[in-house]
C-alpha cells in the first residue's frame, strides 16, 4: 500500500503534463476554430 | 466601418499579431482617440464597438447607464445580443480614451467592430483546467466516502484530502475567477445578479475545504470542482452559440465588392471602393455586384434587385437607369457614374437603420430576477441559524456546524444552470437543424408566438424562377441554347433539362441579346428563344413553329409540410407579399395558407406586424430580403433566412442556413422543450433548496449527505437540459 504516496503524485504529474498542454495548445488557439480546417481541404 | 478602414489601409494583420502576442486585446486606454470615428452634423462624434465581456442582461444595463451619466454623452446603447455598443459624443466634453477607459474599469473590454466571433480562448482554459481538477479531485475523494464502510488508514486519507486540496486551489482561485470578478462588479454597481450567489458558495465552499483539511475532517471539495466546471462549460456553451449566429450573420454581410475597376484617362485602374467619388465612371461586367449606387452611362443589360426589393424578377437597365449597390448585374456590361458610395449608399443607410432597430432594450433573465432573493434567503437563513442556535439553544458547536451546512447545501449552481444548459441544449437542437439563434432570448420568445406571418419570395417560395410547364423537345433545345448563360431564365430551363435527365444538345453561333433573348443553331436548325409575357418564353424554329416554356418562383418543396406542422401547433400563419394577389393566391394555396395580404410594402409589412401584436398576438416573422428587415425588426422574434439579403440578418433574432422553412418548425420545437426545461429546472432547484436548506437549519444535514445532495441537484438540472433533445427526437423530424 505504501506504493500509493508514489502512485497517486506520479498520476497527477503526468495528469497535470495533459492539462499544461491542453492549456498551451488553447492559448495558441488550436480550438478557436472547429468547425473549418475540416471542411478547408474541400475548398482547396 | 472602422474595421473596414483599417482593413482597407492594409492593416489587417493588426488583428492577427495583438491576437497572438497579447491575450487582451484591443488598443489601450490611449490608442482610442487614434481611431476613425463619424462626425456627425451637429459635430458629436459616433463610433460602433463591440464590448466584450458582458455576460448577462444587468452587465449591459449597468454599462450603458453609466455612459450615459457621463457629461458628454449623448447616447451611448448596448446590444446584448451582438455585445455591439453604438456610442455618441460631444468632442467638446469628452473622448473616446474616456469612454473607453470607463468601460474597461467596469471590467468589460471595448474593441473596434470586425473582429467579432474570436472565440473566448481564456474561458475555454479555465474550463480545461476545472474539469481536470474536478475529475481528478472525484477519483481521490470517492475512496473517502467509501473510507467509512472500509476503514482506510489515517496517512492514505490525509494523503487524499490534501491531493483535493491541492487540485481544488487553482479551480477556486483561479477557473473562478470570472464568477468573482461578476460579483464584485455587481456589488459595485449596486446589482445584484447570479454571480454573487455562485461567489458566495465557491468561496464558502473552498475556506470551509481548507480548515477541514487541515483539522482532519470530511470537505466538499469535489463539489466544489464540479461546480465550477459546469458553470464555466454552461457559460461556454451559451457564448459558443451566440458566436455561430455572429459568424454566420458576418459572413453574409461581406457581400459588396471591395474593389471596383474606375476608369483613369483612356486606361481602367481597380480601386478599393471606399475611395470612389461622386462623378467617377466604374465598369461592371456579367455576374458582379454593384459596390456603389449610380447611373448608367453606357450600356445595357439585367439587374436582379432581390436584395432591395425582395422580388427575384430581373429588371432591365439601359443608359440613365438608377442602379443601387447591392444589386447584381445579371447579363450586359455597364458603365456606371458613381452617385452614392459608402455609407451614403441606399444599401447602407438602410442597413443603418436596421441596425439601429436590431439593438433591442435589455432584459434580466428569470433566473437573474430570482439571484438577489436567492443571495438574501440564503444570508438571511444561515443568520437566523447562527443565532437561533446559538442564543436559543445556547449551542455554540451546533450553530457553527449548522450555519456552515446550510451556506453549503444552499447551492446556487442548480439555479445558475438551469437557463444557461436548457437553453444551450435548445440553440444547439434548433442549430442542428438548420435554425441559428443569435441569443437564447430569441429562442425563448419564440414559444410564446402564435402567429407566424411569412414573406413570400425566397420565404415560402424558392426566391428564383423555376420551369413549371414545357414539353420535353422544347426544353432540351433551350436548354442547349441557354447553357452557358447565367441568365436565372437560362439556370431554370438548364436545371429543369438536368432534373428530367435530358441530355444538353451542342449549340452553335449562340447569340445573346441582352433583354430581347438568344438565338443560335441546335441540330441544324436556326432557333430563336425570346420573351413572350410575363412568366413565359418562347423558343420559335425557322420553320415558322413556336413553343412556350412556363416559369414561375415555385413554392420550396417542404413549404406545405412546414405550414402543416406549424398549424398543427395552433400557430396561425399568415402570407405577406408585395406581390400581386392573383400570384400570392396562387402560392398561399399550394403551400396551405389560408390568410394573405397582398400588394403590401416594406413599412406596411412592419405595420401589419404591429397591427397583429396590437391585437395582443405574439408574432413571429420570417423573410428574406432588405425590404423586409423593418418587419424583421417590428416582430418580438425575426427569422431571416440566411440565403436572402445580408441586412435582412442582422436585424433578425434567427437564421435559417438552410433552403427551407423546417427549421422554422424545429425552432419552435426547440424553443418550447427549452422553456420546459428551464421551468422545470428553476422548479427543482428552488424545491431542492428548500427541503436541503430547511433540513439544514434544523441540524439534520450532516456533511455527508450534504456533498452527496450536492451534485445531485446539479446532475438534476443537467439531466433537465438533456431532456430537450430527447423531446425534438421524439417528435416529428
Amino acid at each position: 500500500m505504501n506504493s500509493i504516496f508514489f502512485l497517486i503524485p506520479i498520476a497527477l504529474v503526468l495528469g497535470g503534463i495533459f492539462a499544461v498542454m491542453f492549456v498551451l495548445a488553447a492559448r495558441d488557439g488550436q480550438f478557436d476554430d472547429l468547425d473549418d480546417p475540416p471542411e478547408r481541404i474541400l475548398h482547396d | 466601418m472602422a474595421a473596414a478602414i483599417i482593413r482597407g489601409a492594409g492593416l489587417e494583420r493588426y488583428y492577427e499579431e495583438r491576437s497572438e502576442y497579447a491575450p487582451r486585446p484591443g488598443p489601450s486606454a490611449s490608442g482610442w482617440n487614434s481611431i476613425p470615428v463619424t462626425t456627425c452634423d451637429d459635430g458629436s462624434r459616433e463610433v460602433r464597438l463591440v464590448v466584450d465581456g458582458l455576460r448577462c442582461a444587468s452587465c449591459v444595463w449597468v454599462t450603458e447607464h453609466l455612459l450615459q451619466a457621463t457629461p458628454g454623452v449623448q447616447d451611448a446603447t448596448i446590444s446584448y445580443a451582438t455585445g455591439r455598443a453604438n456610442l455618441r459624443w460631444d468632442p467638446e466634453l469628452v473622448d473616446l480614451d474616456t469612454l473607453a477607459g470607463r468601460i474597461a474599469a467596469l471590467g468589460y473590454r471595448p474593441r473596434l467592430l470586425g473582429e467579432e466571433g474570436k472565440p473566448d480562448r481564456g474561458l475555454l482554459v479555465r474550463l480545461g483546467v476545472a474539469v481536470f481538477c474536478a475529475l481528478n479531485i472525484m477519483m481521490l475523494t470517492v475512496p473517502l466516502y467509501l473510507g467509512w464502510i472500509t476503514d482506510l488508514e489515517p496517512r492514505y486519507e490525509a494523503l487524499f484530502r490534501w491531493a483535493a486540496l491541492l487540485l481544488a486551489t487553482p479551480v477556486a482561485l483561479w477557473c473562478a475567477e470570472p464568477f468573482f470578478s461578476g460579483a464584485v462588479q455587481g456589488l459595485k454597481n449596486r446589482v445584484l445578479h447570479m454571480d454573487l450567489p455562485i461567489a458566495i458558495a465557491i468561496g464558502v465552499l473552498y475556506l470551509h475545504g481548507l480548515a477541514a483539511t487541515i483539522a482532519g475532517g470530511e470537505t466538499y471539495l469535489d463539489s466544489l470542482a464540479m461546480l465550477v466546471a459546469l458553470l464555466l462549460a454552461g457559460r461556454m456553451l451559451e457564448g459558443r452559440s451566440r458566436r455561430r449566429a455572429a459568424e454566420a450573420a458576418l459572413s453574409l454581410a461581406a457581400s459588396v465588392p471591395a474593389t471596383v475597376r474606375r476608369h483613369a484617362g483612356e486606361t481602367v485602374e481597380t480601386v478599393a471602393a471606399d475611395d470612389l467619388r461622386p462623378g467617377d465612371l466604374i465598369d461592371v461586367g456579367t455576374g458582379e455586384e454593384f459596390a456603389v449606387d449610380g447611373y448608367v452611362h453606357e450600356g445595357r443589360g439585367e439587374v436582379r434587385m432581390s436584395l432591395i426589393t425582395g422580388e427575384s424578377e430581373p429588371v432591365e437597365v439601359t443608359v440613365g437607369s438608377a442602379v443601387v449597390a447591392g444589386s447584381e448585374l445579371l447579363e450586359g456590361s455597364l458603365t456606371l457614374r458613381v452617385e452614392r458610395v459608402g455609407e451614403a449608399t441606399t444599401l447602407q443607410r438602410m442597413a443603418a437603420q436596421l441596425r439601429a432597430a436590431a439593438d433591442r432594450p435589455v432584459r434580466l433573465t428569470s433566473t437573474d430576477r430570482i439571484a438577489p432573493w436567492f443571495t438574501a434567503a440564503t444570508i438571511l437563513v444561515a443568520t437566523l441559524t447562527a443565532c437561533g442556535w446559538w442564543l436559543l439553544a445556547g449551542d455554540g458547536d451546533t450553530a457553527l456546524r449548522a450555519t456552515v451546512a446550510v451556506l453549503v447545501v444552499a447551492c446556487p449552481c442548480a439555479l445558475a444552470l438551469s437557463r444557461p444548459l436548457a437553453a444551450a441544449a435548445g440553440l444547439g437542437a434548433a442549430a442542428r437543424r438548420g435554425l441559428l439563434f443569435r441569443s437564447a432570448d430569441g429562442l425563448l420568445d419564440l414559444e410564446e408566438v402564435d402567429t407566424v406571418m411569412l414573406d413570400k419570395t425566397g420565404t415560402v417560395t424558392r426566391g428564383e424562377l423555376a420551369v413549371v410547364a414545357a414539353e420535353d423537345e422544347t426544353l432540351r433545345v433551350a436548354a442547349g441554347l441557354e447553357r452557358y448563360s447565367m441568365h436565372p431564365i437560362a439556370r431554370a430551363i438548364v436545371s429543369e433539362a438536368a432534373r428530367r435527365g435530358i441530355p444538353l444538345p451542342a449549340a452553335t453561333d449562340v447569340r445573346e441579346e441582352i433583354g430581347r433573348g438568344i438565338s443560335g443553331r441546335v441540330d441544324d436548325r436556326e432557333w430563336r428563344l425570346s420573351a413572350g409575357g410575363p412568366g413565359r418564353v418562347e423558343l420559335s424554329g425557322d420553320d415558322g413553329q413556336s413553343d412556350r416554356i412556363a416559369l414561375a418562383d415555385a413554392v420550396r418543396p417542404d413549404s406545405a409540410q412546414a405550414v402543416r406542422l406549424m398549424k398543427e401547433r395552433g400557430i396561425q400563419v399568415v402570407l405577406l407579399t408585395g406581390d400581386h394577389e392573383e400570384v400570392a393566391r396562387r402560392i398561399a394555396e399550394q403551400a396551405g395558407i389560408t390568410e394573405l395580404e397582398a400588394r403590401v410594402d416594406p413599412e406596411g409589412k412592419a405595420d401589419r406586424v404591429r397591427a397583429r401584436q396590437a391585437e395582443g398576438t405574439r408574432v413571429a416573422f420570417a423573410g428574406d430580403g432588405l425590404n423586409d428587415g423593418p418587419a424583421l425588426a417590428a416582430a418580438d422574434v425575426g427569422i431571416a433566412m440566411g440565403t436572402g439579403a445580408a441586412s435582412s440578418v442582422l436585424v433578425a433574432d434567427g437564421i435559417i442556413s438552410t433552403w427551407s422553412l423546417m427549421p422554422l418548425v424545429a425552432g419552435f420545437r426547440a424553443s418550447s422543450a427549452a422553456a420546459r426545461a428551464i421551468r422545470w429546472n428553476q422548479v427543482r432547484s428552488i424545491g431542492y433548496n428548500v427541503v436541503a436548506v430547511s433540513a439544514a437549519a434544523a441540524g439534520l444535514i450532516n456533511p455527508l449527505i450534504a456533498a452527496i445532495l450536492m451534485p445531485a441537484s446539479s446532475a438534476m438540472v443537467i439531466w433537465g437540459a438533456s431532456r430537450v433533445e430527447a423531446a425534438m427526437e421524439s417528435g416529428q423530424p
